[in-house]
């Protein structure tokens, strides 16, 4: 380099410098804050993000950005966990399971916002719009307490997906009748109307090898009547166990007792033993993956989507993969119902079921400016008008006026088993302890699924854990 | 080269001069000891911190006056090793001395507490021993086959035949591919609805065949899959031991008309008995830390879960850093020992030959 291009350069640098100086001065004038966030990157996280960039204009004249960190789902706890834990305070918000609550309060990075919500009381009207079943499991820490922490993102419950083509076939309507005395169910309302003893029935009904007729034609491959969740992974059987469990009277332990719930009697009462037992029976209807520990929310939903099943038990987040025709055989074949439920002793239907999920919470060191821009982010993020929009793009609104207009079923197939199952939704532990206990209960379901234990033997040895880890953790006294 | 003999001498201990590294050590010491116990550990750690590069810095002048040149060269490796290797190894011997997980913001000092809970508890420690053993059993299965297979390869590939070249690449490809992909594959071929192995099965014995459902079933995935993604390892380094060989030895033993039995263990085998025991002691140490394909296959399910996983799930996901610790250190004390039994006993072995 020349002693003049040398020369050229730096007046060529310094002219830069001025101008970005003299611009940022200008641009200073309308503030600009930026929200970063973290969040698995899946659709409806993907909608969010098109919708704010798209139409959310902040009241305050700022210029508000929206920084997304999308996140593999599989790699989504590790990473959020290794965010916080580290101190690199770079996320000020974060999509969070509900479980994961308690231990991400306790450590000091979400922030409470019942202070956001007295200061606010247009921001505290929206909050408790939402159904109080997901607002508690979302919210709240301790669970059901009035502590606020979390806005719904994604709320999701289990339903029932069924094929409509196999279950509503006349032949196989007449021998379902002919077999058990009963109307094989077709409609979403007969789905909607179903006990697990129906969907045990459908399981044994539907049972085909390779050859055999089903539905008027014969099977190219075996086929089974029904598939829900029963891995090994993360929450990938207690949260079809849970349903089961609180269905037939049983309880997990419950945080919202402590310090005087115990674990010992309760998770492994004759009641939450019988139901486990239940869930155990349904087992070997299902596609032999089901007894090697991997069948995860997504092996079922594939093996529904491959026309394998009949029926399976899933999550509506997984729903929209079903219904597109480039990764699904059976996406004009569908009907949608309520998950199974155990009919009570007074004829009504009891419908326990484990929400599903996520809310995104604020975290500690999100400044007053950020905080002020998220709040307004947050009313309208959860504002009736976007709510709709959420919802006819493939999300779901916990939002009462929202999931109560007639409208709102007619954006999906599902959506009928939305507004229903609402009111039977609980959570599992807020509480700090809540991996562990997850593991541990998960390695446990895993060996009666495997067939190496039995459910007495595997409640009691949850219960002994739990009772445990809890005593000494001062939740039970 | 020449020895500098003509060097300043080494400063007195209480003199204020940038090469005293004595000096240096002792104020360091001292201002480090008062910080850890006056201060909050977030501003003392920042103050250990700079003691310790002042420290530095004076051995950097030290060296630099005395000119021992050398050892400034290497400085910059030590430096790197200390920042990225041993002060990371150190603080997390501390850490499992001390109750502490990484979600919460307490610390408090417990002695070996940690240790014997991992060894004693009634809870924790079966549930190690049980990875333990199975690590154990997944070294010894993984090892054996990839050494096998590894060396049967390599005999192959040591001899000229057409389309060599082409195959070669064809083999080692799987260790190439990334972990999760080979795992993602074996998912699918193992599975029992869309996999062809229960499909080849079923067609034969018109049952319904589920390997991933018994513990053998389990390990023999994993060690299936281990050995098809590691043996092309092995045979490299085989293969490089063969083609060392001198060809005169095998003319020569051909004249003797030597038997191609003994030909092998007198000729070959020496050669490649060297890189054999390296491709064990890679492989034994890699096994050793075999979590990734359980995660992706099994996840610890039937009975197949190793130490590593384990202890992925206790300081990662459960936060229990303190009792993650403690595990590794156990763990890396069984690696050492294990390490250097092996090569006492290579070096042993070559000394007596």
């Amino acid at each position: 380099m020349t002693v003049v291009t040398k020369m050229k350069g730096f007046a060529a640098a310094a002219g830069l410098a001025a101008t970005l100086m003299t611009g940022g001065a200008t641009y200073a004038l309308a503030e600009e804050v930026t929200l970063t966030m973290a969040v698995p990157d899946w659709p409806p996280t993907r909608i969010m993000k098109k919708f704010f960039d798209e139409q959310y204009k902040p009241k305050s004249g700022n210029t508000v950005k929206l920084d997304v960190d999308f996140i593999p789902w599989p790699d989504f706890y590790t990473r959020v966990n290794a965010s916080l834990t580290s101190g690199e305070q770079k996320y000020n918000f974060i999509v969070s399971d509900s479980q994961w609550l308690g231990a991400f309060v306790e450590g000091g990075y979400y922030r409470k916002i019942n202070d956001l919500l007295d200061a606010d009381p247009e921001f505290k009207k929206t909050l408790m719009s939402v159904h109080p079943a997901p607002l508690a499991a979302y919210s709240t820490y301790p669970y059901k307490s009035e502590n606020y922490y979390g806005f719904p993102q994604f709320p999701d419950v289990l339903v029932n997906y069924g094929r409509k083509d196999i279950l509503c076939h006349e032949e196989e309507q007449k021998n379902f009748q002919a077999k058990y005395g009963k109307k094989l169910p077709c409609t979403g309302e007969e789905l909607d109307a179903m006990t697990w003893d129906d969907f045990k029935n459908v399981g044994e009904f539907f049972r085909r090898k390779k050859g055999e007729m089903l539905a008027g034609a014969p099977a190219e491959d075996d086929f089974y009547g029904i598939a829900f969740q029963a891995g090994k992974g993360y929450d990938f059987s207690s949260m079809q166990i849970n349903g089961f469990i609180w269905q037939m009277g049983g309880n997990v332990w419950d945080e919202t007792q402590a310090p005087t719930g115990q674990a010992e009697g309760v998770v492994n009462s004759p009641e939450a033993v019988a139901a486990l037992e239940k869930y155990l029976s349904l087992l070997e209807y299902m596609p032999p993956v089901a007894k090697t520990g991997t069948m995860d929310i997504f092996k079922s939903d594939e093996l529904f989507r491959e026309g394998k099943v009949a029926m399976n038990i899933d999550w509506i987040g997984l729903g929209e993969a079903s219904l597109d025709p480039k990764s699904s055989k059976v996406s004009d074949k569908l009907v949608f119902g309520q998950m199974p439920g155990t009919m009570g002793p007074d004829g009504k239907m009891i419908r326990w079921s484990n929400i599903g999920g996520q809310p995104f919470v604020l975290t500690t060191w999100t400044t007053p400016e950020q905080t002020t821009e998220a709040v307004e982010f947050v009313k309208w993020w959860l504002s009736n008008d976007i709510q709709h929009q959420f919802a006819a793009g493939g999300g779901q609104s916990a939002v009462k006026e929202v999931y109560e207009d007639p409208k709102y079923v007619t954006y999906r197939p599902w959506n009928r088993a939305w507004a229903p199952q609402l009111d039977w939704q609980k959570d599992v532990w807020h509480v700090p302890q809540f991996f562990e206990l997850l593991t541990q209960q998960q390695d446990q379901f895993d060996l009666a699924i495997t067939g190496k234990q039995d459910a007495k033997t595997t409640l009691d040895n949850i219960a002994k854990f739990q009772q445990d880890l809890l005593t000494n953790a001062g939740l039970i006294q | 080269m020449t020895s500098t003999t003509a060097t300043a001498p080494p400063p007195a201990l209480m003199r204020l001069s940038p090469d005293n590294w004595k000096l240096a050590i002792l104020v360091g010491l001292i201002v480090s000891v008062i910080a850890a116990i006056a201060l909050p550990a977030s501003a003392s750690f920042w103050i250990i911190g700079a003691m310790a590069a002042m420290i530095g810095a004076a051995f950097v002048v030290n060296a630099y006056r005395r000119k021992y040149y050398g050892g400034l060269l290497v400085a910059p490796a030590i430096a790197v090793l200390f920042v990225m290797n041993i002060f990371p190894l150190l603080w997390s011997l501390g850490l499992s001395f001390y109750a502490y997980q990484s979600n919460q913001q307490s610390i408090r000092f417990v002695g070996l507490a940690n240790y014997i809970k991992v060894l004693t508890n009634d809870i924790a420690a079966p549930a190690n021993w049980a990875a333990l053993v199975n690590t154990a059993m997944f070294v010894v299965l993984t090892v054996t086959a990839q050494m096998i297979v590894g060396f049967l390869l390599a005999m192959m590939f040591a001899k000229q035949f057409p389309l060599r070249k082409y195959l070669l690449i064809l083999v080692l490809t799987p260790m190439m591919l990334s972990v999760v992909a080979s795992g993602v594959f074996f998912t699918y071929y193992y599975d029992p609805t869309f996999g062809i192995l229960s499909y080849v099965v079923n067609a034969i014995t018109g049952g319904q065949f589920i390997l991933m459902s018994s513990k053998v079933g389990a390990v023999a995935g994993i060690v299936f899959a281990d050995a098809w993604m590691w043996s092309p390892f092995v045979m490299l380094l085989v293969l490089a031991g063969l083609v060392s060989v001198p060809k005169y030895l095998y003319e020569a033993a051909a004249i003797d008309r030597v038997s191609k039995w003994r030909q092998f263990w007198t000729i070959t085998f020496p050669y490649i008995r060297g890189l054999l025991m390296l491709a064990l002691l890679f492989r034994t140490i890699e096994a050793f830390k075999l979590a990734d394909l359980v995660i992706l296959l099994t996840k610890g399910g039937n009975d197949t879960m190793t130490i590593s996983y384990h202890l992925i799930r206790i300081a990662n996901e459960q936060n229990k850093t303190s009792e993650g610790a403690a595990i590794s250190y156990l763990m890396l004390f069984m690696v050492i020992v294990l390490t250097n039994l092996y090569l006492y006993i290579a070096n042993r072995r070559s000394q007596g030959a």
